[in-house]
């Protein structure tokens, strides 16, 4: 915040050596004192590189960025942090979830220190430390551990299809395979089966985002920058409100100047998820929905509204996707480098939507054995998709709407609590 | 001024999408309500010919793969001359109507069959 006090600091830093406590005296004469986490400075290298080492702190970034308030800034007060290695606090702030990554941080930076690419890294990073189990997090940020992390969905649902006469059985649960001419995908994933297995594992995956949101609010309040006050100024409804406007119309993305496609191709992504979630949960409900009768043939015909929104979802999926991975690959100073992290959600995305069109593909060329592989290498993806959501950069869906709740909560945007902010 | 340009141009994305989902969702919603209680189509036999007393294949492979069978002919026919016992044409000696015994079906799973456009199966 205080770019005086931190160049300060950091010249007291250079003249010891970097992995002893040093102390300083802060503005108001108190010691200060500096706990390099060198683990934490060698792991954010991994993630982004270590351009960041080349910050001098000159404030161009949080100057330039549209999203920061003007009194309370980032990311300037960041990069400082992470060159200094106060995991602690980079890791209770909730302003790198603010960050959207436009770049133009990173593309101003007369450094060339892509203040943008630190903190996507510093969420990365984030993401591990509130995650729940931990392990898994540690898993979704290796590569070697792709043929677990796929294995695992592999073995469940071919267990599960392997137990489902069995348990037909004992359920007494019978198919209709009466009079009704049916070409659906029901006489090997039966409607009950796909139900309950992806409905138990969403639970737990509900299960292991309330338990990282709860760490993640509780070590956002456990920190009070200084000269801030962090009392509420609305009450919790309001400010989740306000930070779901914001989330649906995008208005931080449009304020970005050095990526602008990407505004557009996030909200391809947004409403394509949305749309594809209507036609889930309708479909779901399947069975006790009394709206749904007893000519509901699985899957919709082409023109059935359902299906429509199901293909306009899906092709907006396609849309976004395709140009944000273009958009990567073309120019990574404007859309941000992206490491290993990035690159697997990404790819998981599009592995979901490819193989969905594949299958719906395959199904109306009648292509019998096919469409069923398909079918099941798709769901192999939206498993992955859906259950390590908390772990992979799909949990920003959770972490940045929390911190945006939280920075309406405290009134961090409109700069009335951070009146001391600009001293 | 551009900023105002700015902030309705964001309202404008956001709205687009979410009117598009809105409108089909009701329409889905809508439409799935005005089907309730209709039965699901029926496989209609309505004149079993006394000359057969069952179909060129059992009633399971027709009633999934009966398409296929047809395709199978209709190679033989055009590709290779070979012209056998069972046509299309012969269907009807049974089953006579087609928009009883064809058409219901087809339409409920949204096929579009292009046998018709030369065979007259009426």
């Amino acid at each position: 915040m205080d770019s005086n006090e931190g160049i300060a600091q950091k010249q007291q830093e250079a003249t010891v050596p970097e992995n002893l406590e040093t102390s300083s005296l802060s503005g108001n004469g108190g010691p200060v004192v500096i706990r390099s986490d060198l683990d934490f400075i060698e792991s954010l290298r991994s993630r982004c590189g270590d351009f960041f080492m080349k910050c001098m702190q000159c404030g161009t970034c949080s100057a330039t960025c549209m999203i920061a308030p003007d009194l309370a800034p980032f990311p300037g007060k960041e990069m400082a942090w992470a060159s200094w290695g106060l995991r602690d606090r980079l890791l209770k702030d909730p302003d790198v979830w603010l960050c959207y990554q436009c770049n133009d941080c990173s593309t101003r930076c007369p450094r060339g220190a892509r203040p943008g690419d630190l903190l996507a890294a510093v969420r990365q990073e984030s993401i591990v430390q509130h995650a729940f189990p931990r392990f898994l997090s540690r898993w979704v940020n290796q590569p070697q551990a792709v043929p677990l992390l796929l294995s695992i969905p592999i073995i469940l649902l071919s267990l599960a299809l392997i137990l489902r006469e069995p348990v037909e059985k004992a359920l007494g649960i019978t198919r209709p395979v009466g009079d009704e001419i049916l070409y659906s995908y029901s006489s090997i994933f039966p409607h009950w089966l796909l139900n309950n297995f992806f409905l138990f594992f969403t639970g737990l995956v509900i299960i292991a985002v309330i338990v990282g949101v709860v760490s993640f609010w509780g070590s956002m309040k456990a920190f009070v920058p200084a000269g801030r006050d962090i009392t509420p100024v609305k009450g919790l409804m309001p400010s989740i409100l306000s930070a779901l406007k914001n989330v649906i119309t995008h208005e931080n993305f449009s304020k970005c100047t050095a990526e602008r496609t990407r505004q557009f191709s996030h909200i391809c992504i947004f409403f394509g998820f949305i749309a594809l979630s209507c036609v889930t949960l309708w479909v779901m409900t399947l069975g006790i929905n009394p709206l749904i009768s007893g000519n509901f043939i699985y899957p919709f015909g082409f023109w059935s509204p359902w299906k429509i929104l199901a293909n306009l979802g899906g092709l907006a999926l396609l849309v976004g996707i395709g140009l944000i991975i273009r958009d990567r690959m073309r120019h990574d100073e404007q859309a941000g480098a992206g490491n290993y992290y990035d690159w697997a959600f990404l790819a998981t995305i599009f592995a979901v939507v490819a193989t969905g069109f594949f299958t719906e593909i395959l199904h109306y060329v009648r292509l019998e054995p096919h469409r069923h592989i398909a079918y099941f290498v798709h769901l192999v993806f939206v498993f992955a998709l859906i259950v390590y959501l908390p772990y992979s950069k799909f949990a920003h869906i959770i972490y940045r709407t929390v911190a945006m709740v939280y920075a309406e909560y405290t009134g961090r945007n409109n700069g009335t609590s951070s009146n001391e902010g600009g001293k | 001024m551009s900023l105002n340009i700015g902030k309705n141009k964001t309202i404008i994305f956001a709205a687009i999408p979410i009117l598009i989902i809105l409108i089909l969702v009701l329409y889905g919603v809508i439409s799935q309500v005005v089907a309730l209680g209709s039965e699901p189509p029926k496989v209609v036999l309505e004149r079993p010919d006394p000359k057969y007393d069952k179909c060129v294949r059992d009633t399971e492979y027709m009633r999934f793969h009966h398409w296929q069978l047809l395709r199978e002919i209709r190679e033989d026919v055009v590709r290779y001359g070979r012209r056998g016992e069972i046509g299309l044409n012969r269907c009807k000696e049974c089953h006579t109507s087609r928009e009883k015994f064809c058409d219901q079906c087809h339409k409920a799973v949204s096929m579009t069959p292009d046998c018709y456009g030369c065979h007259n199966y009426q």
